[in-house]
């Protein structure tokens, strides 16, 4: 079974000013697909009817076969950032416990499942990126989600962060088992854990393995003629 | 010490702040959380309408600002959701027009109202037992209303898209934040006045946010900093006949510099 089906899906802001144009895809269950395109190319906007946020203006969205809204409690999402004032006082165990019904004890597993667990008493807003992005994937594992879906998520880590987050996202997938989708603007991202990438830029430009989908001719017609960051990272 | 409160003016004056000072106290942990408190000193200004309404109609003008101060406050959630404006230039557009209308059909009453100026700067004389009363069970309906949604209010506050998709329908706890606060704003009128009443929705809060490092401790701080600046400056208008409102905001200025200065001081002395 697929866990995303996306049918003819376009969207648009001002009306004839399309920012998704006639996109399909599925995402299998249980694989980890990475959404690639520029800055710009309508990503985060997929990203947003995908979650149900928002309303496709024509085609449909169905998660394991039902509307986003009505799949709500089986989504993760992890946002880019969060946008709130850093010096507002909210410890990460007070976060979390916003999220759901889940105790003490049951958070400071899944806390300790991602790395996390010497973070429970911290204030949100004194953590690095990368200590952010463990917070907020651990917040959403909480609601047992069957599909995770994360935005841009090593936007705001050094290198280093980069390559223990990818460790990450791959034991919280064997742990887990939950599908995830990953929207990023950095090609390096699908080369360390995709099972499956999907390139956009406006409209669907490759979709498949990443072996086989991610031609140098497509990279040219998302990021212009500078390839040679994929194939360097490929070797 | 407590002979004031031998006097029945001031005895409903205490009864009603006390109950207030804590509810604006929580209302503005969220607002400075959400960063409106912009929309809270429109809500008190837009009220001025429902003050000279009342007035022209010859009711109690409480109710009259209560009715207007919804209706703002719910139009406000609607320009800002469904249309493209700011949200700084709907509550701007939205104030300025309910305050301006107000003062067009006061002008239109002939003489002196008393009423219109208890409103605009706070008097604790013109708080009646009906107005205690209505003060003391909207503030107790509101109060526990929060409480029984802190959760999903706290998270629509902090990242509305975290919020739904934790399944909250953060449209209507937003509605009903928006009508929540602008019944706390009207009420709060009546005791501080239209000009000074967002003081103490931001003044505590902000004071609290300097000395606490969790969430709880933040709004039970915020509460405490309300009360003293509540009970502080009524002492204080009494025994140096002062304003009532004005006292008020300034013993919440007051506790805001000393905290202000320890913090200071103390982060110094750990440097």
């Amino acid at each position: 079974m697929n866990a995303l089906e996306i049918n003819d899906v376009s969207f648009e802001y001002v009306k004839d000013i399309s920012v998704i144009d006639n996109v399909s895809f599925s995402i299998p269950e249980k694989a980890t697909t990475i959404l690639i395109g520029p800055n710009g190319s309508g990503k985060t906007t997929l990203l947003k009817i995908m979650i149900g946020l928002l309303e496709p203006t024509s085609g449909t969205v169905r998660v394991y076969g039902k509307k986003p809204k009505d799949m709500r409690n089986n989504i993760g999402y992890v946002p880019q950032k969060l946008y709130f004032d850093k010096t507002f006082p909210i410890t990460v165990m007070e976060f979390l416990k916003l999220a759901d019904t889940s105790s003490e004890d049951e958070i400071l597993s899944i806390l300790e499942s991602v790395g996390a667990n010497n973070l429970a008493p911290s204030r949100i807003g004194e953590l690095s990126g990368g200590q952010l992005q463990r917070i907020l994937i651990a917040r959403s594992l909480l609601g047992k989600p069957k599909i995770l879906f994360l935005d841009e998520p090593v936007s705001g880590i050094d290198i280093g962060g980069e390559q223990n987050f990818y460790e990450l996202i791959k034991d919280v997938q064997e742990k887990y088992g939950v599908t995830m989708v990953i929207v990023s603007h950095e090609v390096n991202v699908v080369s360390q854990i995709a099972d499956q990438v999907i390139c956009i830029n406006k409209e669907m430009l490759c979709s498949g393995e990443p072996s086989t989908a991610l031609l140098p001719e497509v990279i040219e017609q998302l990021y212009g003629k500078n390839v040679s960051l994929y194939e360097h990272q490929c070797k | 010490m407590f002979e004031l409160l031998q006097l029945e003016f001031m005895q409903r004056a205490f009864i009603a702040g006390i109950v207030l000072a804590p509810l604006l106290a929580v209302l503005g942990s969220f607002v400075t959380l959400r960063k409106m408190s912009f929309f809270a000193d429109g809500i008190a200004h837009a009220s001025l309408l429902g003050v000279a309404l009342s007035i022209l109609v010859g009711v109690a003008p409480f109710g009259g600002a209560l009715i207007i101060g919804v209706v703002f406050g719910v139009l406000i959630f609607f320009l800002e959701r469904y249309t493209s404006i700011a949200s700084d230039a709907v509550i701007g557009i939205m104030f300025t027009t309910g305050l301006a209308l107000g003062i067009i059909l006061i002008s239109l009453q002939p003489g002196y109202q008393p009423d219109l100026i208890s409103f605009l700067f706070g008097n604790i004389l013109a708080i009646t037992w009906s107005n205690v009363w209505i003060i003391a069970i909207l503030s107790v309906g509101i109060l526990s209303t929060v409480i029984f949604m802190f959760k999903k209010l706290t998270l629509t506050s902090l990242s509305e898209e975290l919020a739904w998709t934790s399944g909250i329908s953060t449209k209507y706890v937003n509605l009903l934040f928006y009508i929540l606060l602008s019944v706390a704003v009207v009420l709060g009128v009546k005791l501080l006045g239209i000009i000074l009443v967002s003081a103490l929705l931001i003044t505590p809060p902000v004071t609290a946010k300097l000395v606490t490092g969790s969430f709880r401790s933040y709004v039970m701080s915020s509460v405490v900093f309300s009360l003293i600046a509540f009970v502080g400056g009524l002492f204080a208008s009494y025994y140096l006949d002062l304003p009532s409102g004005a006292s008020i905001v300034m013993s919440a200025t007051i506790i805001f510099i000393v905290v202000l200065l320890y913090t200071k001081i103390l982060n110094n002395k750990k440097i």
